[in-house]
């Protein structure tokens, strides 16, 4: 076999070497985009979501499970769903979930005293959704968290994570059917405690 | 042994609650009972057994008394009466259980320890069978495995399964078994019984029937250590629940042990309920210095705050067991009232600072040295060494005497008695100490702790003299003094104490002190070496010379280990109870 060699000589033009011609081709690039994607209709090119102003809807061009900032769900009576169970402090990466317990009363017990997330270490991985036994904690409020003037802004206590948060359709204590509305009465001796 | 219902705690509280509801004796009036005034306190070891340990683990044995079987093909030599869960433990066969326990009686109620023995039809309980010599057992077989699981289930039937709300999780000895043996998931579809599911039971127990599972473990400790016999089982079959006498509750001195044996979230600590889960701890083998007896510990800590003490297994001073009221000691350790850093004449000082500046203060006064039998061994050396060097009259201070009994509480409720006086030698009575200093005997005093009762007018007389203090938090006394050097606390430091029988009593660093605090066997020696007396050694070198004087191998391979070990991490703790 045979190789061809073939020379190829790079010569510096007068053109080349004034560099005009090849900033007026570029301008001329640029303009041909500039008015083909102002001028228009349809936007030509140009897939840009103009987030932030009114008319778009995020929904429609967010995936479905995007992680947003973060939310408490409640209760049927309104209070928080959380028991402080602290799965999700223990699994959180960037420990940036800090949970208080204290008693609830009633048969669930423990409640969070104070449930406070630093929006700021989060690093978004929604392990702490995937961690809650209790469907409490959820990403799915399609909201980035907003820019704040101080870090403390940034860092939301259980009253602002609730303000997102509705209630919650998943069964509190999980599905099937709930043993302790469903207990058996019928035994007197059982009900009758003498003291 | 059942005390009188006392004041309420609270966790942010920083000293110890009373457990007695009178007050304790003052200062200025001489202690009646085990310290007699004239004679100083009576320092011959107390032999003072372990409470007895009905199953101890099997040991190796020749003789008359061993017994050779086979168990999973292996062969092992125990002693005669060894039960065969022991001596499969031996082989390192870890066979499930929840009843059994080592401290106390065999009750063979829960049947997860099955194991199949050659020549018995059925499967025996592990924990009630003796060994037998030529004895064939199995107990990983297909037939002992699927006893076991079926066994987890009907545990499993009527537990609520509240394992996010339950402060055992992490730790719970079902939680284990399940993983270990079934891991499958549930076929019952009838409802669970329902049970009480809080009920305040004493002073300090919650107990919640539903996760019950009926091992009667803490049942039979009422009845067998503190003999008090407060917990029953009534009713029966599915609707069996533990319960307390009627017209008692469980207030014995002894009442937070059934929380450590219990093998699920049955019985609850309200000191340690929802604080923080069980997995989030660390964990530190260290001393009580709760009284002169000098359990063996566990303290267990996260970030720097201690929020529990469990006792762990000694069989020369505590089997498996603490008091009630050794168990609140570590709330002295309480962050917020932590002294940090060094001040002088309420002025905050670096701590180098005010060390040259409180010896240029001490120099030629006519000194009080006061011992602590609070403090450390190498502490009280330390101190022993100043005055020696100053040429100090010599007292020895320690909390006032509280409740005793005859299974783990010592009424000398100070750590290190023993050790305090052979440190300091021949010593002056503490009262007069008062008398002293309230009529301007002395030109300086350096306390080494502020544990101990001192009366108002000798803390206000303090402040008109060198009145030098090594604190490790704020109290009335600390605030009193003129100047206070930041000392680390028992949990910051590896030290030693000599409890009532004349042991060493090893402390270890649950974590590494903050700010400006240093142990205050250091810190004397710095004061030392700035009035020009010898050099007497770091801490951790004064503890090897105690070490090496007591031949306390544990303590000496400690101190030369070059990479000490950090305290564990109870999520690699496995389940406890």
């Amino acid at each position: 076999m045979t190789i061809t060699v073939k020379k190829v000589s790079l010569k510096r033009t007068a053109s080349d070497q004034i560099y005009l011609p090849a900033i007026l081709k570029g301008l001329v690039t640029t303009a041909r985009h500039f008015f083909k994607n102002t001028l228009t209709k349809g936007m030509g090119d140009v897939d840009t979501i103009r987030y932030g102003e009114p008319d778009v809807n995020v929904e429609d061009y967010y995936p479905q499970r995007f992680r947003g900032v973060h939310r408490l769900m409640h209760r049927d009576d309104g209070s928080v769903r959380c028991v402080a169970c602290m799965c999700c402090s223990t699994v959180c990466p960037a420990r940036c979930i800090y949970i208080e317990a204290e008693d609830r009363g009633g048969d669930e017990e423990k409640a969070p005293k104070s449930f406070v997330i630093d929006e700021l270490k989060c690093v978004v991985c929604g392990f702490c959704v995937e961690a809650c036994p209790c469907d409490a904690i959820r990403m799915d409020t399609k909201a980035h968290m907003h820019p704040t003037e101080t870090r403390a802004d940034a860092v939301l206590g259980k009253l602002d994570l609730m303000k997102r948060g509705t209630q919650s359709v998943a069964h509190q204590g999980g599905v099937g059917a709930d043993f302790r509305t469903a207990a058996p009465k019928a035994d007197p001796r059982f009900e009758h405690d003498p003291r | 042994m059942a005390d009188t219902t006392p004041p309420k705690r609270s966790r942010s509280s920083a000293t110890i609650p009373p457990l007695a509801p009178e007050p304790p004796p003052p200062m200025s009036v001489p202690h009646s009972g085990p310290i007699p005034v004239a004679m100083g306190p009576d320092l011959s070891p107390v032999d003072a057994p372990a409470p007895h340990a009905p199953n101890l683990p099997a040991e190796p044995i020749e003789g008359e008394d061993a017994v050779s079987m086979t168990i999973d093909g292996e062969v092992v030599v125990v002693r005669k009466g060894t039960n065969v869960l022991e001596a499969a433990k031996r082989l390192g066969e870890d066979v499930s259980h929840f009843c059994y326990h080592r401290g106390l009686s065999i009750a063979a109620s829960c049947r997860q320890c099955l194991v199949e023995v050659e020549g018995m039809g059925k499967l025996q309980p592990s924990c009630q069978l003796a060994v037998q010599d030529d004895m064939v057992v199995h107990t990983k077989n297909d037939r002992v495995a699927q006893a076991r699981q079926d066994m987890l289930e009907f545990t499993l039937k009527n537990h609520p399964i509240d394992c996010p709300i339950c402060d055992k999780a992490g730790e719970c000895t079902l939680q284990r078994h399940y993983m270990d043996h079934d891991q499958s998931l549930t076929r019952v579809d009838v409802a669970k019984i329902r049970k009480p599911k809080h009920k305040d039971i004493g002073r300090e127990i919650v107990l919640d029937a539903e996760r019950c599972i009926l091992c009667s473990r803490c049942v039979r400790f009422c009845e067998e250590l503190p003999q008090t016999g407060e917990l029953t089982m009534i009713r029966r079959g599915d609707r069996e629940i533990l319960d307390i006498a009627d017209g008692h509750r469980l207030d014995n001195a002894y009442s937070i042990n059934v929380v450590d044996i219990c093998p699920v979230g049955a019985l609850t600590s309200k000191d340690f309920r929802f604080a923080v889960r069980a997995w989030e701890l660390r964990a530190t083998e260290t001393t009580c210095p709760g009284c002169a007896t000098g359990c063996s510990v566990e303290l267990h800590s996260k970030h720097e705050q201690a929020y529990r003490l469990v006792p762990r297994f000694d069989a020369s001073v505590n089997g498996h067991w603490m008091c009630d009221e050794g168990r609140y000691t570590y709330k002295e350790l309480d962050p917020a009232t932590r002294t940090r850093f060094a001040s002088i004449d309420g002025r905050q000082l670096p701590i180098a600072q005010a060390l040259a500046a409180t010896a240029k203060r001490l120099q030629g006064k006519k000194t009080a040295a006061v011992f602590s039998s609070t403090a450390t061994n190498e502490a009280n050396r330390a101190l022993a060494a100043l005055a020696d060097h100053m040429g100090a009259d010599r007292f020895v201070l320690g909390r006032p005497p509280g409740k005793a009994d005859d299974l783990l509480r010592d009424a000398d409720k100070n750590p290190n008695t023993r050790g305090a006086h052979a440190a300091a030698g021949e010593v002056r009575h503490e009262a007069e100490l008062s008398l002293q200093i309230a009529g301007r005997a002395y030109e300086a005093v350096i306390f080494l702790d502020d544990e101990g009762e001192v009366s108002g007018v000798v803390r206000s007389s303090l402040s008109s003299l060198t009145s030098v203090i090594l604190s490790d938090r704020r109290n009335a006394l600390s605030d009193a003094c003129t100047i206070r050097l930041p000392a680390a606390s028992w949990a910051e430091h590896v030290g030693t104490y000599t409890n009532r029988q004349g042991r060493l009593r090893v402390i270890r660093p649950a974590w590494r002190p903050e700010d400006d605090r240093h142990p205050r066997a250091e810190l004397v020696r710095e004061l030392l070496l700035a009035l020009g007396g010898r050099d007497i050694g770091t801490a951790r070198e004064q503890a090897r010379a105690v070490a090496e004087e007591y031949e306390h191998e544990e303590l000496l391979a400690l101190l030369t280990d070059p990479q000490p070990t950090r305290p564990r991490l109870l999520r690699f703790g496995n389940s406890r109870g």
